[in-house]
């Protein structure tokens, strides 16, 4: 036994990720990079184009799960909401993961 | 035992509607309404049964009894198919669908059991859970798949029941099981950190 939430999908994985997966890619490889993470890391991790992470960055920032810091260069890091709304999301994808759905 | 049931099936709707609130994926939702459906079906016949039990059988109201278990039935029967044309679509097998689109006509032309139907589409349901727990070796795929072969298994003793009355408190047992298996796999989904 794998532990769950970090078991491979069942379900081939959709072609398109939606925008909230993005969110989520997005939150992770911050979380991962121990809450500081500069764009770059982000942009490599969540796999998406300069422009594309721009625009992400700030619809969460605007959501209020993510906060800007740094003067030189741009660290972002999870607010409380943002770690909560990570958490709630692996809840999601353990139960979507448990009847078989990839989310 | 249906009242028991229709909890454990309104928790998994419940849940299900979480996921769907914060996600927006379809699949949450179609999950959501095949678990209220299932409840509600539960929840009339359970009703239906309560009542006629409260008559003490009283001729009135016997009627109830079968009124109770069509609904549930039909809840059922549109719940499950719902879960099934899910799977179906996530799968994407076109031969899949026709044998799901033929098979429950075929049935309903060639047999009389109704209970016939839920068992096809259960063990569809029952196969694809399996699937997913050979892939993803979780135990919450385990318990899923659990709980479906065990309403199914529900479903073979109910039908065996119009044979033979010895196979109702297994048929019961059975669909109880089921639903603490979706329960156990609630507690810990929520437990996920």
């Amino acid at each position: 036994m794998i532990p769950d939430g970090q078991a491979p999908a069942a379900i081939p994985a959709a072609k398109y990720r939606s925008q909230f997966r993005i969110f989520v890619d997005i939150m992770r490889v911050i979380q991962r990079e121990g809450n500081e993470a500069k764009p770059t890391r982000i942009l490599y991790g969540a796999n998406l184009s300069h422009d594309r992470l721009v625009k992400y960055l700030e619809e969460l920032k605007e959501l209020g799960v993510i906060q800007e810091s740094g003067s030189n260069e741009k660290v972002y890091g999870l607010t409380q909401k943002g770690v909560d709304c990570l958490n709630s999301f692996r809840k999601v994808e353990a139960f979507a993961g448990a009847f078989g759905f990839k989310i | 035992m249906e009242f028991i049931a229709f909890a454990i099936a309104t928790a998994v709707a419940l849940q299900a509607m979480k996921g769907y609130t914060l996600t927006r994926e379809r699949t949450l939702l179609y999950l959501n309404i095949s678990f209220l459906l299932l409840g509600a079906g539960l929840l009339v016949d359970g009703l239906a049964n309560l009542v006629v039990l409260l008559s003490r059988f009283h001729r009135n109201f016997i009627y109830l009894s079968r009124l109770g278990y069509t609904i549930d039935f039909l809840a059922q029967l549109v719940a499950y198919t719902i879960l099934v044309v899910v799977y179906v679509q996530q799968t994407r097998t076109w031969s899949g669908q026709i044998a799901v689109a033929a098979l429950p006509i075929a049935l309903l032309e060639s047999n009389p059991f109704t209970e016939l139907i839920l068992i096809f589409l259960l063990t569809y349901i029952s196969a694809q859970t399996a699937i997913n727990y050979n892939i993803s070796r979780t135990t919450n795929s385990l318990l899923v798949f659990g709980a479906f072969a065990s309403l199914a298994l529900a479903h073979v003793f109910f039908l065996l029941f119009t044979v033979a009355p010895i196979f109702f408190p297994f048929a019961h047992i059975s669909q109880l099981f089921g639903c603490f298996l979706l329960l156990g796999m609630l507690f810990r989904v929520n437990q996920t950190r």
